[in-house]
């Protein structure tokens, strides 16, 4: 720790005493530096958008697992229906099964890249489709550990990236990216994602609250491989370190291109949805 | 569709409770038979009991001090053929006081058919339109079930034949409404109630064939931006009545009249805040034409200090152009609301709100808490509070009848 905090003191006087003698050379190469790892951060968050590109529509079931500190479970089921929106963000729509008092509740999502996303609730007990804001990205999706903006549509454009080297993630190598959200109202300074040098998949995340304090980490696995190209998790389990709480997703009933359209994501089917 | 109007009219001519229930189930039970096998329902629903304490006694025959009351409700679907689906909701309560409060319902017995750029509906339906939070002056479809809550959410199934045509801008909504369903009111046994009973059986009607009016409904609706709106038309039986003091059978009546509404609703979600509108105009024989409104935002914090936790702040004006002769207590009110959701894996929230009439009449507190326990059980716990200041209003009583109720529901 003292090791830690010594080396983040010698280093900060060292950029100081860059940036006050101003040695030209060492900063241009520097900024060159930087910019050659934004680029090539950018660059591979573009190639695992890009190998998503085509799928279309998906559906699939989810099972959500609540696990508190002291081990204790509450599990939620939900299914959802995504379809794929050339040049913007995806259109997606989530059913509630589970539990019970929350049965039949829908949600639909137009997710934007840059502009705010569109939102609307179905509540089933008064059949009233309620248009909500979608200014609410840090607070929690069902209670869980999963923020809004952890399971939203992840567009390029909704971060800046910088790469950080390549690292082993569970014997992979893995390019670790730093990404920080340029949307407004996120719950993070940044997020490190640890990529799939080969199959373009993320293995892992690390969250940095407001504070820029490690927050939680998110690990992917069990990845299926759909119409031969498009990788899908089975598993996503994400633990927060200041709380101790954990929530594990695990997917299942992957089904794609079954043919869903625009009017599949309308307000007026969240009213007879199943 | 008429033979089901035919089945429930027939069921509900039986006043006795067990006949009438009796009559119900047999009705649901022949429709599930011909239609599908059992196996093929998806089923959700609740039973839920309530207790309600009143700390005054009431200055009416209803004297109990707490009341204890159990309901159902199971919805069953079934798809029929590709396009085709059944939703049947059957609605059960029973009341330890109120025989008018003990009621059976279908909120739903209808017959879905899903085309490329259209839907159709046939039977008894539930749709709900509006923006606002307070009262939903647009909602104008289904009759409000008065005897189950205070305020005007629980309605009752309305006989309907619904043509959706879906537009790229929206939706167009074609409803022809045979058959009035009368409010249902809290019977002399029940609380918590006005001094004088509603007497439902002694319903007057405008319409010479009374309640087999057939009205109808027209309603386009679309989405612009940031920007939800809805326009539409009802032609026919007004679903709020008129209460008159009918001497004859010394208790309050309600007339139902003929009238024509145009009404107006919109949002616009401008990330914190919504803003809300919802207007209505209304023409008939026996009503001075007017307009009516309710008007406000939300405005809502966000997970806050990353707690997680919400806190929503509505703001609402209700307004009716009939001033004090209007039936709508809510004539020149404002409502003031925060709600509280903690977002855990309880789902724990609580709502307090106050209605003030801005003439100095009187004020309505509601406060409200839920959560779930498990993964079945919901509980939640509610106080109403009433403050009437004018002394020469008819309402001045109903400050005896401020209530307490629990409530636990098994969901499945």
């Amino acid at each position: 720790m003292t090791l830690l905090i010594s080396n983040h003191r010698a280093m900060r006087q060292l950029v100081l005493a860059m940036a006050i003698t101003g040695t030209t050379a060492l900063y241009s190469t520097s900024t060159w530096a930087d910019q050659a790892a934004k680029d090539r951060g950018l660059e591979i968050a573009v190639a695992v958008q890009a190998q998503d590109d085509g799928f279309g529509d998906s559906e699939s079931a989810m099972t959500m697992t609540l696990i508190n500190r002291s081990g204790k479970e509450s599990v939620r089921r939900m299914r959802s229906r995504i379809l794929e929106v050339p040049g913007d963000g995806d259109k997606s729509l989530s059913i509630f099964d589970q539990p019970a008092d929350v049965k039949g509740t829908a949600s639909l999502t137009y997710s934007h890249a840059t502009e705010a996303d569109e939102q609307w609730l179905f509540l089933p007990a008064l059949k009233r489709v309620k248009r909500i804001s979608s200014k609410n990205k840090s607070g929690p999706f069902m209670g869980s550990e999963f923020a809004f903006e952890d399971i939203s549509s992840q567009e390029v454009e909704k971060y800046s990236y910088t790469y950080l080297g390549d690292e082993t993630v569970d014997g992979i190598t893995a390019h670790k990216i730093e990404a920080i959200p340029t949307y407004k109202h996120s719950g993070y300074t940044r997020l490190i994602n640890y990529i799939d040098a080969t199959r373009l998949i993320p293995l892992k995340v690390e969250y940095f609250d407001r504070k820029n304090s490690a927050l939680k980490t998110l690990s992917v696995s069990e990845y299926e491989q759909h119409l031969g190209k498009y990788w899908r998790a089975g598993k996503m389990e994400m633990e927060n370190h200041q709380t101790g709480k954990r929530t594990i997703l695990t997917w299942s009933d992957y089904k794609f291109q079954s043919g869903l359209t625009d009017k599949d994501f309308s307000s007026n089917s969240l009213k007879r949805l199943r | 569709m008429f033979a089901l109007k035919g089945a429930i009219k027939f069921c509900n001519r039986h006043h006795q409770i067990p006949r009438l229930i009796a009559c119900y189930l047999v009705v649901f039970g022949l429709s599930l038979s011909g239609t599908a096998a059992w196996a093929d329902w998806d089923v959700r629903g609740n039973f839920t009991q309530e207790l309600s304490v009143f700390p005054h006694t009431a200055i009416h025959e209803a004297n109990q001090s707490s009341n204890y009351s159990l309901s159902a409700e199971a919805e069953f679907y079934s798809n029929l053929g590709d396009n085709g689906s059944i939703t049947i909701t059957p609605f059960l309560r029973v009341d330890r006081n109120d025989s008018e409060r003990t009621h059976v319902d279908f909120r739903e017995f209808i017959y879905t058919h899903v085309g490329d750029t259209w839907e159709a509906r046939a039977g008894l339906g539930k749709v709900f339109f509006g923006v606002a939070e307070s009262e939903n002056l647009v909602d104008v479809i289904n009759q409000t079930d008065a005897v189950e809550s205070f305020t005007t959410d629980q309605k009752l199934g309305q006989p309907m034949i619904n043509l959706t045509l879906i537009k790229d801008w929206g939706n167009i909504d074609l409803f022809v409404l045979p058959g009035f369903r009368t409010r249902t009111f809290a019977g002399a046994n029940g609380r918590p109630r006005l001094p004088f009973v509603v007497n439902t059986d002694a319903a007057e009607f405008e319409a010479s064939n009374g309640n087999d009016q057939i009205d109808f409904a027209a309603r386009v609706s679309g989405v612009i931006g940031d920007w939800d709106l809805g326009a539409q038309v009802f032609h026919g039986t007004a679903r709020e009545p008129l209460i008159q003091f009918n001497p004859s059978v010394n208790a309050l009546t309600p007339l139902y009249i003929q009238n024509t509404e145009i009404g107006f609703d919109a949002q616009a979600t401008l990330e914190s805040w919504l803003l809300k509108a919802e207007i209505v105009h209304r023409a008939g024989k026996l009503l001075d034409d007017h307009i009516a409104l309710v008007a406000g935002f939300e405005y809502s914090f966000f997970d806050i200090k990353s707690s997680g936790a919400d806190l929503g702040i509505v703001a609402e004006y209700l307004y009716d152009e009939r001033g004090d002769g209007s039936p709508s207590l809510l004539q020149n009110d404002a409502l003031i609301a925060f709600r509280l959701a903690l977002n855990n894996a309880a789902s724990t929230e609580a709502l307090a709100g106050v209605i003030t009439d801005l003439d100095g009449a009187g004020n309505l507190l509601s406060l409200e808490a839920s959560r779930r326990f498990g993964d079945s059980f919901k509980a939640s716990i509610s106080y109403t509070g009433f403050s009437v200041n004018d002394s020469e209003s008819p309402l001045i009583n109903l400050d005896r009848e401020d209530n307490t109720r629990i409530e636990l529901g098994y969901f499945f």
